[in-house]
């Protein structure tokens, strides 16, 4: 059966590729054009001749994100990030005029539509609340207040659908409160009943109805890699309908049974070299190009960082907090109990860890993680700060974090910095950036403000007592010393306590669009 | 590739036909039934009739009804239960709503399902006092027909539609200045949501909030991380039915401020929670607060729509 299904798999065909390309829409199901966002604009791009058709233009702050076309692809239901700073549904005709705002709830902060009732009066919707709670509801297409079907907790579905008789949605979740897998699950729109369809080890995720109705397809990982399976939609046994297709992500089905999907290649990995230029090398061991944030422990034996891992290839939640020795071919994975994980540093003593992000009931704030129990603990945090979380350290034992404009220590007292980031603390001294071009540095209990060498800085230093200033490209010195240092990077250097070592961030992604003909 | 064993199939897609209660604004339509219990019109009413049927108990004086009255928010006003011949139980009698939407029963979630908790009353020696043989001699009814009717009629015992729901659904009117303070205080520096989030506004999860002596979910787990742990309750319709906590003891919602205010003390009580830590609210804040409190209050209904 395994074999004869693959036999009648025709080989992927690449769609498009580009610098252009993201992953936030859909094909229409006549295969004409598939929706994406270029730019900021929401945009149509026609799957046989690649013309492109704009059809709302982002401007200042505002863009568009994920996207969906009408069954008649007359209409597209889209997320757009408002001048207010969260996310409304707004909705399009794809034969042009000016969009509609179709629900805009300051509490809800994030939308994502996902797919379209058959009779087109409702768009089925992912909701994300303030109170990190992710709801699925249908939204009505002639405007009105959304009915919520169910209310999950901060693991929002990764994609959601409904049968193409409208009766039935299927989307994915953890499989329960304390199993951080994801299951398949079935869920009636008259909210009589719902029912686990996929389970068991690993990651079962991105289910989409094919056109007839009569099975669900979704990606899992048993063990060799991410590859798409099939299932009943009255159960029965899943067949894997196309092995190992990278780090892939579901876009739609056409109703010719053209499957399109996203592949995601590069990505950013963590490297060590010498400060003098020379011996570039490759810091981690496993999950090449999905590291970021790395940070020297103050002995010099741990390189902490960040590390996306498992199936599921993207979403904040993916991330780990990896060690990695200095010597030798060990490593760890810090299972941090947080949703959102942004960045890491050492505590000066080298036994805790500071780490900026948000836990699951979406406290946005600066947590402390120990190396090596996991165990977290919330030191600050504050509505403001969104998922993100706050930078902070300490500096003479004390706990400091960057808010807004100002620098504040725990106990209250605070130090004015513009648009306060890039908090850099050596144990004793702390320097941050404040605006585009002064820094304020705290030594021996005192503040001053000094002129940043490299206009535009976006990272700061301690090598030793001196501090360094970059750009992610340059790295120089307060006297304007230049430091060789690779300058195709991500903006954040950690430098080893040698002196004499840094490791940083590189590298970028790329997008493609794939299509795979499915077998009848 | 070897074929999919690790994949498991749980379910097939089953459905029937329920009859369903109308939902209040800011619960899911989606409604928890176990395929093995649906709702039916019937039995929601005959649930409803053995809910205030009093030949449940030992001495014919006590019904579901007493200890969880409509009009208290289907609690109790007083800070025990009392049941039979006037025995004292050593807990408060919980509120009652949104129930259908449960993970665990009983302030220390012994409980798996409603089925198993409604029976735990009647049979308490200090509730209800009889064997399920001798409801069911009473009643005529078998014991699974019992306990099946009694969930069902739980099940549709829904609180909804406050000022809270109509403010998350877009009405920035719902709420007063006061209480948006209380709201803002409640997800940020008071930290309420930690454990009281959702629709419900719980986690369904155990805490120690450092009252009383009683074991609580230890008695259940025999872990000592979960001695004086208890269900988070829902918040909903709080300020309907003081007094409050598990065992009755804060007789108004300032008390209970003023308790979480103070933090509790990690150093006397090893497994107090972790989110459990001194507030500094100020006296504003805390009136704020329970402006907030007081906005969960919307309607409450049971039982089917006719």
């Amino acid at each position: 059966m395994l074999l004869l299904a693959l036999a009648l798999l025709t080989e992927p065909r690449l769609v498009w590729r580009g610098a252009n390309v993201t992953l936030l829409g859909a094909p229409s199901k006549d295969g004409a054009w598939l929706s994406y966002i270029d730019s900021g604009d929401l945009a149509l791009r026609n799957l046989r001749d690649g013309r492109t058709v704009r059809l709302a233009r982002s401007a200042n702050k505002e863009f568009g994100y994920f996207s969906v076309l009408s069954r008649d692809s007359k209409s597209i239901a889209y997320a757009w990030f408002n001048d207010k700073g969260f996310y409304d549904l707004r909705l399009a005709s794809t034969a042009g005029g000016e969009p509609r705002l179709l629900y805009r709830n300051e509490e809800t902060g994030f939308v994502q539509p996902c797919a379209w009732t058959p009779d087109g009066k409702h768009i089925l919707t992912l909701l994300f609340r303030k109170d990190n709670i992710s709801q699925i509801a249908l939204v009505p297409a002639a405007g009105g207040p959304p009915v919520v079907l169910r209310s999950l907790n901060w693991v929002y579905p990764k994609r959601m659908d409904l049968s193409p008789d409208g009766r039935f949605i299927v989307y994915d979740s953890f499989a329960s409160d304390d199993n951080g897998d994801r299951a398949i699950y079935l869920l009636a729109v008259d909210g009589s009943s719902e029912r686990k369809l996929v389970a068991g080890p690993g990651n079962h995720l991105f289910p989409l109805w094919t056109p007839d109705g009569k099975s669900i397809l979704f990606a899992s990982d048993p063990g060799d890699g991410m590859g798409l399976w099939q299932i009943g939609a009255s159960g029965g046994t899943p067949r894997l309908i196309a092995p190992r297709l990278g780090r892939f992500v579901p876009l739609g089905i056409t109703a010719a049974g053209d499957y399109y999907y996203g592949l995601r290649g590069g990505g950013t990995d963590v490297y060590v070299a010498d400060l003098a230029g020379t011996a570039r090398r490759t810091a981690t061991l496993k999950f090449p190009d999905r590291n970021r944030a790395p940070a020297w422990s103050p002995n010099g034996e741990w390189l902490a960082y960040l590390s996306r891992r498992g199936t599921e290839n993207f979403g904040q939640e993916s991330r780990v907090i990896v060690l990695r020795a200095s010597r030798g071919e060990e490593e760890r994975e810090v299972a941090a109990r947080l949703a959102h994980l942004e960045a890491v540093w050492w505590a000066p003593d080298g036994k805790s860890l500071l780490v900026r992000g948000s836990d699951r009931q979406g406290r946005g704030g600066l947590y402390r993680v120990d190396p090596e129990t996991a165990e977290t603990k919330l030191l600050h945090w504050d509505e403001s700060a969104g998922f993100r979380g706050l930078e902070g350290a300490y500096v003479g034992g004390k706990l400091l974090y960057a808010l807004g404009d100002e620098i504040r220590f725990k106990e209250g007292a605070s130090h004015p910095c513009p648009q306060a980031r890039a908090l850099t603390s050596n144990g004793a001294n702390l320097a941050a950036l404040c605006g585009s071009k002064s820094i304020a540095v705290h030594r021996e209990g005192a503040w001053s403000t000094i002129e940043s060498p490299i206009p535009g800085a976006q990272e700061l230093a301690w090598i030793g007592d001196r501090l360094a200033v970059g750009d992610g490209q340059q790295l120089r010195l307060l006297d304007g010393t230049k430091l060789p240092i690779p300058s195709e990077r991500v903006p954040g250097v950690s430098v080893h306590p040698n002196g004499k070592t840094i490791a940083y961030t590189a590298g970028s992604a790329q997008s493609e669009v794939w299509c795979l003909r499915l077998p009848n | 590739m070897s074929a999919p064993a690790k994949l498991i199939v749980l379910a097939a897609l089953t459905l029937t036909a329920a009859d369903r209660p109308a939902i209040p604004l800011g619960l899911d339509a989606f409604l928890p039934v176990p395929a093995a219990n649906p709702l039916t019109r019937e039995k929601v009413a005959l649930g409803r009739r053995l809910f205030h049927d009093t030949r449940l108990s030992r001495d014919q004086t006590v019904s579901c009804a007493t200890c969880h009255q409509a009009r208290y928010a289907f609690a109790d006003p007083r800070p025990l239960a009392i049941g039979v011949h006037g025995r004292k139980a050593g807990r408060r009698s919980p509120r009652i709503l949104n129930r259908v939407y449960g993970k665990s029963f009983f302030w220390d979630g012994r409980a798996a399902t409603l089925e198993e908790q409604v029976a735990g009353p009647i049979q308490n020696p200090v509730e209800m006092d009889l064997t399920l043989a001798e409801a069911t001699a009473r009643t005529g009814l078998s014991e699974l027909d019992l306990k099946n009717a009694l969930a069902s009629y739980v099940r549709t015992i829904l609180a909804g539609d406050s000022p809270y729901d109509r403010f998350l659904a877009g009405d920035r009117a719902a709420l007063t200045a006061e209480a948006q303070l209380g709201l803002n205080l409640f997800r940020g520096k008071a930290g309420c949501t930690a454990c009281h989030l959702g629709p419900n506004l719980t986690d369904e999860r155990f805490h120690n909030t450092g009252i009383g002596a009683d074991p609580g979910r230890f008695r259940v787990t025999a872990n000592p991380r979960d001695r004086g742990a208890f269900k988070t309750p829902t918040l909903r319709e709080v300020a309907k039915a003081p007094p409050y906590m598990h065992d009755g003891s804060l007789l108004t919602l300032d008390d209970v401020v003023e308790h979480y205010d103070k933090g509790g003390d990690s150093e006397t009580n090893a497994s107090l929670d972790p989110e459990m830590r001194a507030l500094r609210l100020t006296t504003v804040e805390k009136k704020a607060l329970v402006a907030f409190l007081e906005s969960l209050s919307g309607t409450i209904q049971e039982g089917l729509a006719p």
